[in-house]
């Protein structure tokens, strides 16, 4: 395969660029999607219940270092049948058609505009104004599988399949760039696709259950269950064999 | 005797802060898109090619978590839950960064 010599000068006003472009609409798309959110209005209804989940849930989990009265008085507080907690508390079962609340069409809109929006039009504008040049090539064989892939608006039956064509280069930086954007803007930054999972790992404090009177009864069922076996009760004799040992 | 030493081996129960846990992932993965970033720029710059590129980035994941080790000292289980995972977690995801570096070094230094 002859080598093929590319023009200096395709480095400097294409290769280059497109870097840059495809870093700086990143960045640029952060800020514009900052402008855009809006933030969410929270009533305290719905914190509390999110509140209220987790303080089962803690219980259910470490209830075990509890004496057994205090396990059953937190426990009765959730779930006796006539004033347990979650017996009382009527929740209008949500079932919130995303499509009939304005708040959340405006919201999603919003999203395909800072998101899918730019994809488009950067790439078409790339697409047009860098056409057809072969910026660089793959610093390792490729098979011809990814010719088209990565030869995209130059299509040159013979050429090695490890050239890369501009339009393809620009993909490539939308994908790669990704993780630099977490480093240079920090974490959560919304030039990131993935920022969506990040919130649902952390925010689990402001998570509001979606349904809260299905999550309710999920969680009164599972605490029902939950039997109380108190990991303190041997405590003592484990401290004394421990003093025992050490003299 | 030997059955309390057996008792006392067992591991105890272990509490961990989700919080802290979040954080060091969090600084493990700038560590690692920074490797990746400057690795990659080095491997285009030494013009590395084929398979010595994909050894040099297995070197550099080996090295950065020999430096994780070598830094959190005998006490890695107060910071990490597990050793391996600081090795293998976002392995591929780094890749990717590592690619498009060196592709663009490479580029940039040798191609034209």
């Amino acid at each position: 395969m002859a080598e093929l010599l590319l023009d200096p000068k395709i480095r400097l006003w294409v290769f280059l660029p497109i870097v840059i472009i495809t870093f700086l609409v990143g960045i640029v798309r952060h800020y514009v999607s900052i402008i855009l959110s809006s933030q969410k209005k929270i009533e305290i209804i719905q914190v509390q219940d999110s509140q209220v989940m987790i303080r089962a849930r803690l219980l259910r989990e470490n209830g075990k270092y509890l004496p057994r009265q205090s396990f059953a008085m937190r426990r009765h507080w959730f779930n006796n049948e006539d004033t347990g907690y979650f017996k009382v508390q009527k929740r209008a079962a949500a079932s919130q058609n995303p499509m009939t609340d304005p708040g959340m069409m405006t919201d999603m809109l919003k999203g395909n505009v800072t998101n899918v929006l730019p994809m488009i039009v950067i790439g078409g504008w790339i697409n047009w104004m860098f056409s057809g040049f072969l910026t660089t090539k793959v610093p390792f064989p490729l098979t011809l599988r990814f010719k088209p892939m990565l030869q995209r608006g130059v299509e040159l039956a013979y050429l090695d399949a490890s050239w890369v064509s501009s339009a393809s280069w620009y993909f490539l930086n939308v994908f790669g760039l990704r993780t630099i954007y977490t480093l240079v803007l920090g974490e959560n930054n919304a030039a990131d696709q993935s920022k969506v999972m990040q919130e649902q790992m952390s925010g689990a404090a402001m998570a509001m259950p979606p349904d809260p009177k299905a999550a309710f009864k999920a969680e009164w069922e599972a605490l029902e269950i939950t039997e109380h076996r108190w990991a303190l009760a041997t405590a003592e004799a484990d401290l004394l064999v421990n003093e025992a040992k050490e003299q | 005797m030997s059955s309390t030493k057996a008792k006392d081996q067992k591991p105890e129960p272990v509490v961990y802060s989700e919080a802290a846990l979040r954080n060091n992932a969090v600084v493990v993965e700038y560590c690692r898109t920074s490797m990746a970033a400057l690795s990659g720029s080095t491997a285009g710059i030494l013009g590395l090619t084929g398979l010595n590129g994909f050894a040099f980035y297995v070197f550099a994941v080996v090295s950065l978590w020999a430096m994780f080790l070598i830094k959190a000292g005998p006490n890695w289980h107060k910071y990490y839950v597990s050793r391996q995972s600081v090795l293998t977690n976002g392995f591929f995801g780094a890749l990717f960064t590592y690619v498009l570096f060196w592709t663009f070094i490479y580029g940039m230094v040798h191609v034209y």
